[in-house]
């Protein structure tokens, strides 16, 4: 089953819940999710926290973030938009394995859970643009 | 999230509940860091909790750290399906002590 949603959340970390639900009730249409469900929705909400977190350095502002889903001819992709400070992407470091701290945590489960992390700028009306891919 | 807490002898133990992210953080933190500053061995009993993301693993790891250098003990236990899958996502399964 194909699916296509979007929807714009508060930038603020008590829309992180509201992130999840919204990803859950798509991801539960798709039977090909059945073992990643929980994995998928903690990818994308590591996204969107890291756009509470670091965009707006936990500021809420009363911008909005807007979550995109697609899953069609088995390639889901789940792609965020804020207008936050510009991402670096070369500044986006996942944590080493050896560091035992939490700082890059994130970035380090949306790579172990997805097979491409783009980040573009390209968007009108947006300052970043995050698509998180993976194929079943 | 919602927790309780519950003292036997030296050990205490927290029941957490619910789903642990960075909005509730702080409050996980309030709970846990106070018992390991008072010396406690700290029980953090996982059973209940349905949802835990970086922020809850980085409460898990602080709470580690400051116990280690209070020379006390924080062990987690009754670890459910979803939060040991992302403890050994995050590599840390030889780091926390599980039981």
């Amino acid at each position: 089953m194909n699916i296509k949603d979007q929807k714009e959340f508060p930038v603020d970390s008590a829309s992180l819940k509201n992130v999840r639900n919204f990803a859950r009730e798509l991801f539960n249409k798709v039977s090909e999710f059945e073992n990643y469900k929980e994995e998928l929705v903690l990818a994308l909400a590591e996204a969107a926290q890291n756009i509470v977190k670091h965009a707006y350095n936990g500021n809420p502002s009363g911008d909005v973030m807007r979550v995109e889903i697609q899953y069609e001819n088995k390639v889901l992709t789940m792609e965020l938009f804020d207008k936050g400070l510009p991402v670096i992407p070369e500044n986006i470091k996942p944590r080493k394995l050896t560091d035992i701290k939490a700082g890059g945590l994130g970035t380090f489960f949306i790579g172990q859970i997805m097979d491409e992390v783009v980040f573009k700028t390209t968007k009108e009306d947006w300052v970043n643009h995050l698509i998180l891919t993976k194929r079943f | 999230m919602t927790y309780q807490v519950k003292e036997e002898n030296n050990i205490s133990t927290v029941f957490l509940n619910g789903e642990i992210d960075m909005d509730v953080t702080d409050k996980a933190k309030d709970v846990i860091l106070p018992l390991i500053e008072a010396g406690k061995e700290v029980h953090l009993n996982l059973k209940d909790v349905e949802y835990m993301d970086s922020s809850g693993i980085s409460v898990l790891i602080e709470s580690h750290q400051k116990a280690i250098e209070l020379g006390t003990k924080v062990t987690l236990k009754e670890i459910s399906k979803s939060v040991l899958k992302v403890i050994m996502m995050a590599k840390l399964e030889q780091i926390l002590n599980l039981d």
